[in-house]
């Protein structure tokens, strides 16, 4: 899927231009996101989204959790991709592990459900 | 049992000598010989019952699984019947020797070999060969598929390779039945699965996930003052027990761990649900049932994280605040090894709960790789073969008798010895 068929609901205009690196289908796509992004990068999305994350997850809470309308799914795997790029920011103050290799030979077989 | 002393005084423990255990340093040549690795094969992979499945991966007849047991090059497809009994079968197919099932997993009325199509039951049985006729003289009654021996635990599906099992499963487990009979599997149809090659033999995979010793220093940032405090500087174990071949141990949590206020989103993330442990996914209260059992946090300590139960040889079974998961180290080679760790988290039922599992999972994987790299650097130094032995300490008991354990096993000639 490309970034520009991840249209957000109106309202959070200003994190679609996010949505194409941030805000993929599967946890280990997220998790490519941020260990192949630099710090900037990483920073300046986090920056952007995390004052607009209680009101995503609000929004997207109006619907069931499996059954979310396309635009609101788009909003909620951005709000997932948050949360990797929040590891990078509150726990590492580096995109990962410090002296860890990527790629690496670590596989998320099964995710969580849904968007895993 | 050892309790925590004062606040700012060391924990004091004594479970290698209570244990009637030596106190002598252990050889690194099991962690680097080839030869040795070629016994572990045949003494205690291909003697041992070893775990390959929960049954909630197959819950309803027809359900079935395919795994690999890549130390010993084995298929297995584990096959739920539709008479409800659950067997494990060799991945062959009795024409030509051809891999029957290519799935991972799924649900089938019988098993297609896609080669010929020579067909087989749940049971295992031989249904139907495509031009019976130009055969001679088939005896498809023993032409099923070559059955592996399989037995059933609490939910755990265990596999045996010898062809008829020196001993049962229960006097394979002893007291590790006991220790976590009854125990409540909460989320067990959902895992959440990770695996990774590892430049490392299974041994120091697995020791690595016995002891906290390593905590503070190698996860500084992820979970080291989690599990470690000024109390309790060098996060020494609570608890000890040796359970026949097997073992559990009990570790250290600060109790006055919180996420800072530059944990920003980890604040919002953990508000609503909180675990007292950043290793939890689960809720508190989910978790009564699983919390009340007898050997989880079995010293019933309040400065607790979590228990390593050391199934033999290669399991561990983990039980946290928020819920259980498990490990498991296969040895592919004198210095690599398939790892797998299967967290089991109950499925989100909100956007908020599933948000805090991204957060969690994220944070998992971070603690998998820093351990990615620790292993490959200590299989790097034992290879170099500069030093004979290991120096383990008190808290390290679970190496220790881990070790003692494959050295029994590869040294018993018979499986019964080895229990002994």
């Amino acid at each position: 899927m490309t970034g520009a068929s991840r249209q957000l609901p109106a309202g959070f205009a200003e994190l679609q231009r996010f949505t194409g690196l941030w805000a993929g289908e599967t946890t280990n796509a997220r998790i490519a996101a941020r260990s192949s992004s630099d710090m900037p990068t990483i920073r300046e999305f986090y920056d952007a989204a995390v004052p607009r994350l209680a009101e995503a997850l609000a929004y997207c809470a109006q619907f069931p959790l499996l059954e979310m309308p396309a635009e609101a799914a788009n909003l909620y795997r951005l709000m997932l991709g948050l949360a990797q790029a929040t590891i990078a920011v509150e726990i590492h103050g580096q995109p990962r592990a410090p002296g860890t290799p990527w790629p690496n030979s670590i596989v998320l077989e099964q995710g969580a459900v849904p968007f895993g | 049992m050892n309790e925590q002393s004062g606040a700012g005084a060391a924990l004091q423990t004594n479970f290698t000598r209570a244990a009637g255990l030596s106190h002598a340093p252990m050889p690194l040549a099991p962690y680097r010989s080839a030869a040795f690795f070629e016994l572990e094969r045949a003494q205690i992979f291909e003697r041992a019952w070893l775990m390959l499945a929960r049954v909630e991966e197959l819950a309803a007849p027809g359900d079935f699984v395919v795994k690999s047991v890549p130390t010993c090059g084995k298929s297995i497809i584990i096959s739920h019947g539709k008479d409800g009994g659950i067997r494990a079968f060799h991945n062959s197919c009795s024409h030509r020797g051809s891999e029957v099932v290519s799935l991972r997993a799924g649900h089938a009325a019988r098993f297609v070999c896609p080669y010929h199509r020579w067909t087989y039951g749940t049971e295992g049985q031989l249904l139907g060969v495509p031009d019976e006729a130009s055969f001679f003289d088939i005896d498809k009654k023993t032409c099923g598929l070559k059955p592996v021996a399989c037995e059933v635990w609490e939910g755990w599906v265990f596999i045996n390779l010898q062809r008829e099992p020196e001993v049962s499963l229960a006097a394979f487990l002893g007291p590790f039945a006991a220790h976590l009979q009854g125990l409540h599997y909460q989320a067990a149809d959902h895992p959440v699965v990770l695996s990774a090659t590892l430049e490392a033999n299974w041994k120091v995979v697995a020791d690595a996930f016995i002891e906290t010793y390593h905590i503070p220093v190698i996860h500084p940032q992820t979970i080291g003052t989690t599990f470690s405090s000024r109390a309790n500087p060098f996060a020494r174990l609570i608890d000890a027990t040796i359970l026949g071949a097997h073992r559990a141990v009990s570790m250290y949590g600060n109790p006055d761990f919180r996420f800072d206020e530059t944990h920003f989103v980890h604040n919002i993330a953990y508000s609503a649900a909180a675990t007292g442990s950043v290793i939890a996914a689960a809720t508190k209260e989910g978790a009564v049932n699983f919390l009340d059992h007898p050997a989880v946090n079995p010293v019933r300590s309040g400065s607790w994280s979590m228990d390593v139960n050391h199934l033999f040889p290669h399991t561990h079974i983990d039980c946290g605040p928020g819920g259980f998961w498990t490990h498991q180290f296969w040895p592919v080679a004198p210095n690599r090894c398939h790892y797998e760790v299967r967290f089991y988290v109950p499925k989100a039922e909100s956007a908020h709960e599933r948000f805090q599992q991204e957060l969690y999972i994220g944070r998992v994987v971070e603690i998998v790789l820093e351990d990615l790299s620790n292993v490959a650097r200590t299989q790097r130094g034992i290879d170099g073969g500069g030093q004979e032995f290991m120096q383990l300490q008190d808290s390290e008991i679970g190496i220790r008798h881990a070790l003692e354990q494959v050295m029994k096993w590869v040294e018993a000639p018979t499986v019964a010895q080895a229990l002994a």
